[in-house]
């Protein structure tokens, strides 16, 4: 974003004015703290905690203890304290909802510009295929690509890549047709470029807005899938802290500890929110129309 | 109009081609024989032999898939794996609860998220504004599984109100109805909120107070009515989301509908019953798209004259 | 018969001790008790359903023999119209012969009824009784004279009397089915007249017989698949016919009127039950299950999850039950794959599992150690070997003695995702670590794991075995040479010899002595680790009576009701 600012002249105010317009936004700025908190905690969190002894060390002497001075948010069944692997779950979710929208922005851009740029048979082809992903929900999508490649983290962030690469190839499908007819890349045309780097020069940087807005709700959306894999019992494998596999496995303790399922369930719905939260103010900001 | 229908029918039929094909090919690589679930634990390798020669197993993949394919020219769906039972009989059985769930949910959705849109609309930039968006969020931004359990927590079992789960009686679609159409709101709320952000900036809203409407009158027939398109489309695409996507609602809450029925499939690598079961998604997927769109042309007289230009 | 006296409670659900503090009432229970003997001296249908009704709050029974009561009320009270039990997975196949679920099984119990009854030990040790064959006899090794009750007939509506036909088609058919596994060793059934037939087998199996008790081979109606009446399977002999099935919602049972064995006394096996209507209805998540107790909405909650036992014991109109259960969880090598088919090196690693952690994990203590192999309370069960306790220097020498002194193996340890094996696995993976093994845990779908085993490409797996009848389907399924579901793929003659023996020894003695050699044999070759068998745990409304609980959970409620 920076380096495209740089570019261009017109842009940079393009970006401040958009900036300018978010910071008003109250809801955003509040999204925006909580992330930058939670992005701080997932760098820090291994030097507060030890992983082996803090995270996954079993003490099974002090296992269910609800929180308290010691253990603010309480032990879990193995007695390893919740708070510690809350902290740290914070570094496998937002790394998976990162992963898998970057490997779908990186698959869906090429699909949509591919679709977009050619149109015709190209196009009905790439957009039908999509259309055929988009009809079967992305859980069920992603249980029968987890079964197919075993359950790991990675394979975890494939399966949920897929539903994002739909929705980019969506948008920037049609942001490019709308440019493609543009007189400026006609003229690119006229001066010889190849069609790869009109498409990366000119094409790409003006469907920026949406897909800024897509990221952001899409990380928060598939940081929801990936603990509904795990609630299926087939997410992270353990004993790795990710949110939803703190969920599932407090699920079973929805009564007598109910705190092992709550805190684990408020840390995810804050961040999702927090990303909802700025993708809207985002896409207000972002949007041409709301210029007064 | 009639052939405009006819020719959103007949596109199906590739989809139908490819899904079928897809499904059958993964279900076939996921490892995980099915004669070794139907089979049980004590059984010999030569039942579980036999079981896959009864089942075609043993067929290379294509003739399996081809022979498939001849039962659904003539309108069979085959019979499940695990169940022995008819695949579209079950998926028929299904589907009411599962329509049941779906309808019940947009419809609370509907009532939470339009007046909500609305009013945040109308609100624009102030704390109401900021206060109802994050209300309406707080619904996409949680784990649907969780809200679900937290609910069945305080209304079934603190407060003795509501059944815990499965289809008991009239009461005891509520809960479930309530966590799946919770999640819902946020879109069709944001969408309600935009679209009327955009309908009031037009002129003839301005035109429309200085013809002495009031304000009430402004907001519902002048605005409400020119938004309700984009807001349609976001109802038509989160209703046919719930058909299958409520596989987590459904697993909390017992409640046997199509989703729980796929992923079940998934699970005991029941190929007949989740491809079946996912063309017949498939299809009616398309077809609320198709009512959504002919929706459009009762609010939108001008999409209705592309219509008939087409047709 | 102490056992059987203490498992007595009168129908005022009162508990033994209690029972002894009143005389009068002790002289009640000695006074059935004293009937049930003789009914079972007579001979008369096995009569092993003791009676009296509930059971003490949580009788932890020493072994499976402690069972639950089933039976009648002798009060004039009446019983509530529906009996409904949540349970804990959905029914998929009601054609007997073509599954062999235990969710199934159970409600083909109440509609179908086996030639040999296999009952849950109340009535003590001799568990096989007379069911709808009132004896039979072995006319040489391979042949066996069965005669069969006259007075039965199926629910057809038409009182089609059950014969010797029936009994024919029933097992030649299941040669063509998924069941035949059970029925392993059948060569053919011959019609000696309407009442008796003769059954030949392979070669003398001293539990051939008991393979009859297997609910998938229920007597079914010839008549009906000749006739071509549509679903033939759900025709049975039982007290109770079907009624209605809705995928995932629930299956209904209703009381069949014209029901053969009315006149039969009400402790008789095959007697039927008050209840007009019994409904089984699938609550897959476990919280669902019991707040649906709690709240009334079903009468029994199966499998209720041990940490919220507590809030179900605390609820006055809620009984919980509790006794030694039969299915043994273990942790398995693929002994076919390199590391692990160094025996050392298992025996280091079954050293370093801290079984009672695991225990403590996966079910809060609810269940027993065990050393051995086998299943508990099955013929011949031995557990006094010395085993591999948890010991972590033994383990290290072990480790340096297999030639691994510095561990250094890393491997994969795979499971059906889901309690308890997430928490088994979990523990273990940690233990391991002290011994300088590092563990990659690896969820998977039952399916895909079943394939994994069987194709033989796991490592380390965790695993569970129910078996609560035949000794056959433990020692020869699970460690025979080549069989489908020795998924430990562990081979040795030596121990092939020894099932064999095991399975047509005719001198019980010598039959006994190599069972206990062979269990000693298997826990030192080290195959599986054998971890806990888990107690049985249900929890039910107070005014249940009438059940028949067995420690695999194969319960009997066709005598069951709600008093009211």
């Amino acid at each position: 974003m920076d380096s495209y600012s740089t570019k261009h002249v017109k842009s940079r105010t393009l970006f401040q004015e958009t900036w300018r317009r978010l910071v008003k936004n109250k809801g955003a700025m509040i999204g925006m703290g909580f992330l930058i908190f939670l992005i701080l905690a997932a760098l820090l969190s291994p030097f507060i905690f030890n992983y082996e002894t803090d995270v996954i060390g079993q003490n099974m002497s002090d296992r269910l203890m609800g929180p308290c001075a010691t253990h603010w948010f309480g032990t879990d069944e193995y007695g390893r304290d919740l708070f510690a692997r809350v902290i740290y779950g914070a570094r496998y979710s937002l790394a998976i909802g990162v992963g898998s929208v970057t490997i779908g922005l990186v698959v869906g851009t090429v699909l949509g510009s591919l679709a977009g740029f050619y149109g015709g048979p190209v196009d009905s082809l790439i957009m039908r295929a999509i259309d055929i992903f988009y009809s079967i929900p992305n859980i069920l999508t992603a249980v029968v690509i987890v079964s197919l490649l075993g359950t790991s983290t990675v394979n975890l962030m494939i399966a949920l890549a897929f539903s994002c690469a739909s929705s980019f190839s969506r948008i920037v499908r049609a942001s490019v047709m709308t440019i493609r007819d543009q007189e400026y890349v006609e003229s690119s045309y006229a001066m010889g470029l190849p069609t790869w780097k009109i498409i990366a020069k000119h094409i790409l940087p003006n469907c920026l807005s949406p897909i800024i807005v897509q990221i952001t709700l899409l990380i928060g959306s598939t940081i929801i899938s990936a603990s509904s894999l795990s609630f299926l019992g087939i997410g992270v494998p353990a004993p790795a802290p990710e949110w939803g596999a703190l969920l599932s496995a407090g699920r079973g303790h929805i009564r007598d500890a109910s705190y092992m399922c709550v805190i684990p369930g408020l840390a995810i719905m804050f961040t999702v929110l927090a990303l909802n939260l700025l993708g809207d103010g985002l896409r207000d900001a972002l949007d041409p129309k709301m210029k007064k | 109009m009639i052939k405009y229908i006819a020719k959103r029918l007949v596109m199906l039929i590739p989809v139908i081609l490819v899904t079928s094909f897809l499904i059958y090919w993964a279900m076939s690589l996921t490892g995980g024989d099915p004669a070794l679930m139907i089979a049980g634990d004590n059984a010999k390798p030569e039942q579980i032999e036999q079981i896959r020669e009864e089942l075609g197993l043993n067929d290379p993949f294509l003739v399996q898939y081809l022979n498939y394919m001849k039962g659904m020219l003539t309108g069979d769906m085959g019979k499940s794996y695990v169940t022995n039972k008819d695949v579209f009989k079950t998926f028929m059985e299904r589907l009411p609860n599962t329509l049941m769930l779906g309808g019940a949910a947009v419809l609370i959705a509907v009532i939470v998220s339009l007046p909500l849109g609305i009013y945040t609309a109308i609100h624009q930039n102030t704390w109401k504004d900021t206060a109802g968006m994050i209300f309406a969020l707080f619904g996409t931004s949680m784990p649907n599984f969780w809200l679900g359990l937290m609910l069945i927590l305080i209304f079934s079992l603190y407060l003795g109100l509501l059944p815990t789960g499965g289809k008991t009686g009239p009461t005891s679609i509520i809960l479930p109805a309530v966590t799946v159409g919770f999640g819902l709101a946020a879109l069709i709320t944001r969408t309600t909120r935009s679209s009327m952000l955009d309908v009031l900036r037009q002129d003839y809203m301005t035109t429309a107070r200085a013809k002495g409407c009031s304000e009430k009158q402004v907001i519902f027939r002048h605005g409400l009515k020119n938004a309700l398109i984009p807001i349609i489309t976001a109802i038509g695409l989160q209703m046919s989301l719930v058909i299958t996507g409520s596989v987590l609602a459904e697993t909390v809450f017992s409640w046997p509908g199509i989703g729980r029925l796929v992923y079940d499939s998934i699970t005991k690598r029941d190929t007949p019953m989740v491809t079946g079961s996912i063309i017949m998604c498939s299809i009616l997927m398309c077809i609320i798209n198709l009512v959504v769109d002919l929706i459009y042309a009762f609010f939108d007289p001008r999409i209705k004259a592309q219509y008939s230009k087409k047709g | 018969m102490k056992t059987l006296i203490a498992g007595f409670c009168p129908v005022t659900g009162r508990t033994g001790k209690e029972m002894e503090e009143k005389n009068m009432k002790k002289k009640m229970v000695l006074a059935l008790a004293a009937v049930m003997l003789v009914t079972s001296l007579a001979g008369c249908g096995g009569g092993s359903s003791s009676s009296g009704s509930g059971s003490s709050g949580s009788s932890s029974g020493g072994s499976s023999e402690a069972a639950a009561s089933a039976g009648e009320s002798t009060e004039a009270t009446g019983a509530k119209e529906t009996l409904i039990i949540g349970t804990d997975a959905d029914i998929n196949n009601l054609d007997l012969q073509k599954q062999q679920d235990a969710a199934n099984n159970v409600i083909l119990k109440n509609t179908h009824q086996t030639l040999v009854f296999f009952n849950n030990g109340s009535a003590g040790d001799d568990r096989f009784v007379p069911g709808l064959a009132t004896d039979w006899e072995f006319s040489d090794d391979t042949h066996i004279t069965m005669h069969l009750r006259d007075d039965v007939y199926f629910n057809d509506g038409e009182q089609t009397p059950m014969t010797a036909e029936d009994v024919k088609f029933t097992l030649d058919m299941a040669m063509e089915n998924v069941v035949a596994s059970a029925l392993a060793g059948y060569v053919s059934c011959n019609v000696v007249d309407d009442h008796t037939v003769e059954i030949e087998i392979e070669s003398y199996s001293n539990e051939f017989v008991q393979s009859l008790a297997s609910v998938p081979l229920s007597i079914q109606s010839k008549k009906a698949y000749d006739d071509g009446v549509e679903d033939p399977y759900y025709i049975g002999t039982g007290p109770y016919k079907f009624d209605e099935w809705i995928d995932g919602e629930y299956c209904r049972l209703v009381k069949v009127e014209d029901y053969w064995g009315n006149d039969l006394p009400e402790d008789d096996n095959f007697a039927a039950g008050p209840a007009k209507i019994i409904e089984f209805r699938p609550y897959i998540e476990a919280s669902s299950r019991v707040m649906a107790l709690q709240t009334g909405e079903i009468d029994v909650c199966i499998n209720p999850p041990i940490n919220e036992l507590q809030y179900l014991e605390d609820d006055d109109n809620i009984e919980v039950y509790e006794q030694t259960g039969t299915r043994l969880f273990y942790f398995a090598f693929n002994v076919s794959k390199d590391p692990w088919d160094n025996q050392t090196l298992r025996q280091a690693v079954a050293c370093a599992i801290d079984r009672d952690a695991v225990l403590e994990a996966a079910v809060y203590g609810k269940g027993t150690l065990q050393t051995t192999i086998l299943n508990r309370g099955l013929w011949g069960f031995y557990d006094d070997m010395e085993g591999f306790d948890y010991d972590l220097d033994r383990a290290k020498s072990l480790m340096a003695e297999a030639g691994y002194p510095d561990g250094g193996i890393s491997t994969t340890l795979s499971y059906a995702s889901g309690t308890p094996y997430e928490q088994i696995a979990t523990v273990i993976q940690a233990n391991l670590a002290d011994i300088g093994i590092e563990v990659t845990l690896e969820p998977m779908e039952t399916a895909t794991l079943k394939s994994a085993c069987v194709d033989g490409t796991q490592e380390l797996f965790l695993w569970r075995w129910n078996e609560d009848s035949k000794v056959d389907f433990v020692y020869r399924d699970l460690f025979y040479t080549g069989s489908g579901s020795n998924y430990h793929h562990y081979a040795d003659s030596k121990a092939d010899e020894m099932i064999d023996i095991v399975a047509t020894e005719k001198d019980q003695d010598v039959r006994l002595q190599t069972a206990q050699e062979l269990q000693e044999y298997l826990v030192d070759a080290c195959p599986q680790v054998p971890l806990y068998i888990a107690n049985l745990v249900i929890a039910y409304n107070k005014n249940l009576r009438g059940q028949y609980f067995y420690g695999g959970g194969n319960h009997n409620w066709s005598h069951a009701y709600i008093a009211e």
